[in-house]
């Protein structure tokens, strides 16, 4: 078995390329911080031990134990990473679930966006980095220096890390000047040369060091992350995260040490039922079902006298194709009629949370897709069965020639279905959604293993990095209504997000028009690829046309906001530059394009205030979408600005000419106008669409 | 594979049918606590007020796991003069909340969902994110005499 598939499972199936280069900026901290320290306490403390007192190299090596700890715990400490969600948490159709939920914090509505890959609404603060590939609760940065995800469970130890760092360097250099000092007669010494080499490497590296710790004591005691702080989401004043400055340094140094999500032991749920107790009742169809045999699912043994809950994975990890009986078992159907009757129903999908098949290599693809299409068939056919959909069974004297896998009853029984949830179900979760066209569909095509990276080889990436500034921009005149500067209309009621050719209410009727037309359109295009839409690691950028959904994302002013925002936005990324520029400078490149591809910027959006027909290139930064333009839906009521995280978007110029197709298909309105920018941009669509005009 | 079964050989299977999630309330920020808002599919199951009364408990203890109090200063104080290492002795204070809350859950099935077909799952495994209630089916069937024409049919289809 290879090493890595001795990873935990979660790691085991996504086969990460080796790569070297993410362990040079660690290795040369360690060897730095190593190599320097221990030159120090082998040439420069002796002496001083024997010439002022020996708690002077007792203090350093405290303290430089102290930086060690801090930089192992910060290095190899879990940063607080999500398991991926199972199937069943999300129960909605792709197609129709929003991109963006939003939720209310301390009175301020908070974005939480749909990660793809981890297939979960990302709690507030949490954000996926694209080079752990993961989703981290309060996410800060990656820090290519430990080599690791800075988040909630290591934010302190990184941040002692620092401070005690800063003061390792001052010990050592302030130490090695003394020593200097003492043998400024005899400086061409052994020991000497190597106390100025070691003071040189402290002096270099004090400046940058000292500089990140004294910015990591603001958004310590602003409440802030590193993350916020640079994407510039509270610069308009709010931010709901923050106890006041004691409650916020006390909480990162003093609570306690937060759990680890992942590598959890899942302990199997064992209930021991006594009767009497409520049993479910299960219907005809459901007895039927029992005696199909499906055959894929590995044979479960259950004891004989306990009842044991089994794991939701194992259960619900592909729905069993409703077989054929009379092929199959010949023999038993000749021989019972009773039973034949009871083999042609197959029992219909729980629509509360729906099975989607899973990829899995090695998997019958087309039993999926016909036990998907089995169910629903079936799914209209359990309308009235059950109060609350409450299967039942009944012992009545009946017997069954029950091929009673286990694995076939529970799979067969959880199929069963409650159908008087669905509305139920879809209720529940249009009343938490927003009104933002963007569907989790498009985030959910997740890219082909070797899709262009993330780190701006793309042509497209100056141009998607400028999106990220056009968010910040958008977060600001959202959050700032009153931000001047070339906005010719009215703030939205509900908290400032505008848009220079459509009032918000103009722009969510529009919306709403097409959403009634792309839904149709989605289902008549992409229904047979629906099992395969689902699968989430094997999808390619040729995969089916994407939905038409995505237009609605062109409702989205984003780049009229951007001419307001501009004059805030760059400043703060520069200086933030000032103090990241040695830390973060991978991680931070595309905010640097994008400061730097800001200039391009006004050009651009000359033209929005030309007329309502223009293309938004740079709409969408979700990394999972290799189609590109899907994710940043902006709800319009929603002054919040987008969490930014890590993700842009980059699109096939394939793939956005599909979806300008689409577009032109949907709308009726689209005219000669759409052709013409889109005939044009077909690179510049990279990350969007075009807005339609009203 | 044989399995050997006896006639009329009872078996009780249960099997997960639907789940419910309830989601996390991020309305005072991001400490751990989740929405007391009873969800409809529960209602022919469970009455509104265990199933608050449960949620609010859940709730007290995340929030108790979470508190800055005078266990997770020293907690933390110790760790620091250590380097660390305490960790590999002691539990963490949060650690010791989780395995109330699992005996919590636990004894909260075994009481008063699992005879009503419920079973609470703990929030942990989902990464503090939901907490789902899984609708548990119970069957039992009966083997009878069919069963070696039974194992005879198995083996052929496997």
């Amino acid at each position: 078995v290879p090493a890595h598939q001795t990873l935990s499972v979660h790691v085991r199936e996504r086969l990460r390329p080796l790569r070297p280069s993410r362990y040079v900026p660690v290795s040369a901290a360690a060897f730095f911080l190593v190599g320097s320290t221990t030159l120090f306490f082998c040439f420069t403390c002796p002496w001083l031990s024997e010439r002022f007192s020996v708690a002077i190299p007792i203090y350093n090596g405290i303290i430089f134990l102290f930086v060690l700890a801090n930089f192992c715990m910060a290095t190899f400490m879990d940063p607080g990473i999500f398991p991926r969600a199972e199937e069943d948490e999300d129960k909605e159709d792709d197609f129709r679930a929003p991109l963006y939920k939003t939720v209310e914090i301390r009175g301020i509505q908070v974005r939480m966006k749909w990660c793809s890959t981890c297939r979960f609404y990302r709690p507030p603060r949490c954000s996926h980095c694209s080079v752990c590939d993961n989703c981290v609760e309060d996410f800060d940065h990656h820090c290519p220096w430990v080599n690791n995800c800075i988040g909630r469970r290591n934010y302190r130890y990184f941040f002692l890390f620092l401070l005690s760092l800063t003061a390792h360097i001052m010990a050592v250099f302030g130490f090695g000047l003394l020593f200097i000092l003492y043998h400024r007669q005899n400086i061409d010494r052994l020991h000497a040369i190597v106390t100025l080499a070691v003071m040189c490497v402290a002096g270099l590296f004090f400046i940058p060091v000292a500089g990140l710790t004294g910015f990591h004591i603001v958004l310590v005691a602003r409440g802030r992350t590193t993350n916020e702080q640079v994407t510039g989401k509270f610069r308009g004043g709010v931010n709901p995260f923050t106890n006041g400055c004691w409650k916020n340094v006390s909480h990162v140094l003093c609570s306690s040490q937060a759990p680890r999500y992942l590598g959890r032991r899942k302990c199997a749920q064992s209930v021991s039922l006594q009767p009497p107790f409520l049993r479910p009742q299960l219907t005809e169809a459901q007895l039927a079902a029992k005696i199909l045999d499906n055959g894929i699912q590995g044979d479960l043994h259950r004891s004989k006298s306990s009842l044991e809950m089994m794991e939701s994975q194992s259960c619900d990890a592909e729905p069993p194709p409703p077989p054929k009986p009379e092929l199959r078992y010949p023999g038993i159907t000749r021989g019972n009629t009773e039973e034949c009757s009871l083999l042609n129903k197959a029992p219909p999908t729980p629509t509360m949370y729906k099975y989607r098949p899973t990829y899995s290599p090695g998997k019958n693809h087309t039993a999926l897709t016909h036990a998907y299409a089995n169910q629903r068939r079936e799914v209209g056919r359990e309308g009235g069965g059950g109060g609350g959909g409450i299967p039942g069974y009944s012992l009545g004297g009946r017997s069954y020639p029950s091929f009673s896998d286990p694995t076939v009853l529970s799979a067969v029984a959880s199929r069963s279905s409650s159908s008087t949830h669905t509305s139920a179900g879809t209720v529940h979760v249009s009343e938490a959604t927003t009104t933002s066209a963007s569907f989790k569909s498009l985030a959910n095509q997740t890219p082909p293993p070797h899709h262009p990276s993330r780190n701006g080889s793309l042509s497209y990436d100056s141009l998607l990095a400028g999106g990220d500034e056009f968010d910040k921009a958008v977060g600001v005149s959202s959050v700032a209504p009153d931000v001047s500067g070339g906005r010719p209309c009215t703030p939205a009621a509900g908290g400032g997000y505008s848009s220079p050719f459509l009032s918000s209410q103009q722009r969510e009727a529009e919306m709403q028009s097409q959403s009634t037309q792309s839904p149709h359109h989605h289902h008549r295009s992409s229904h047979h690829h629906h099992p395969f839409l689902h699968h989430s690691s094997s999808s390619t950028s040729s995969s089916p046309p994407p939905p038409p959904e995505r237009e609605r994302l062109l409702g989205e002013p984003h780049l009229p906001a951007a001419p307001a925002g501009q004059t805030s936005a760059p400043p703060p990324p520069h200086h933030h530059h000032h103090h990241h520029h040695h830390h973060h400078h991978s991680h931070h490149h595309h905010h640097h394009s994008s400061s730097s591809s800001s200039t391009s910027r006004p050009p651009r959006f000359a033209a929005p205030h030309a007329g309502p027909h223009h293309a938004y290139p740079y709409r969408t930064r979700s990394t999972d979408t290799p189609l590109g333009s899907s994710s940043t839906t902006h709800p319009p009521r929603s002054p919040h600005p987008p969490p930014l995280g890590k993700s842009l978007s980059y699109s096939s110029a394939a793939a956005a000419e599909m979806q300008y197709r689409l577009v032109r298909k949907a709308s009726a309105s689209a005219g000669a106008n759409a052709a013409g920018v889109g005939g044009g941009g077909g690179g510049g669509m990279g990350g969007g669409g075009i807005q339609v005009p009203k | 594979m044989a399995e050997t079964h006896s006639l009329q050989d009872m078996r009780q299977q249960a099997a997960i049918t639907a789940k419910v999630f309830i989601q996390r309330d991020y309305s005072s920020g991001t400490m751990c606590q989740f929405q007391t808002k009873f969800p409809s599919e529960l209602e022919n199951r469970i009455d509104k007020q265990q199933f608050e009364e449960t949620v609010r408990a859940l709730n007290n203890m995340y929030a108790e796991a979470e508190k800055l109090g005078s266990q997770s200063y020293i907690e933390g104080c110790l760790a620091c003069l250590t380097a660390y290492t305490v960790f590999l002795c002691m539990e963490t204070h949060y650690e010791k909340v989780l395995k109330k809350i699992a005996k919590y859950i636990q004894e909260q099935n075994d009481k008063i969902y699992a005879p009503r077909g419920l079973l609470l799952t703990d929030p942990i495994e989902r990464g503090l994110r939901v907490v789902s209630y899984n609708f548990v089916s119970i069957q039992t069937e009966q083997i009878e005499h069919f069963s070696v024409l039974f194992f005879l049919i198995r083996a052929h289809s496997r």
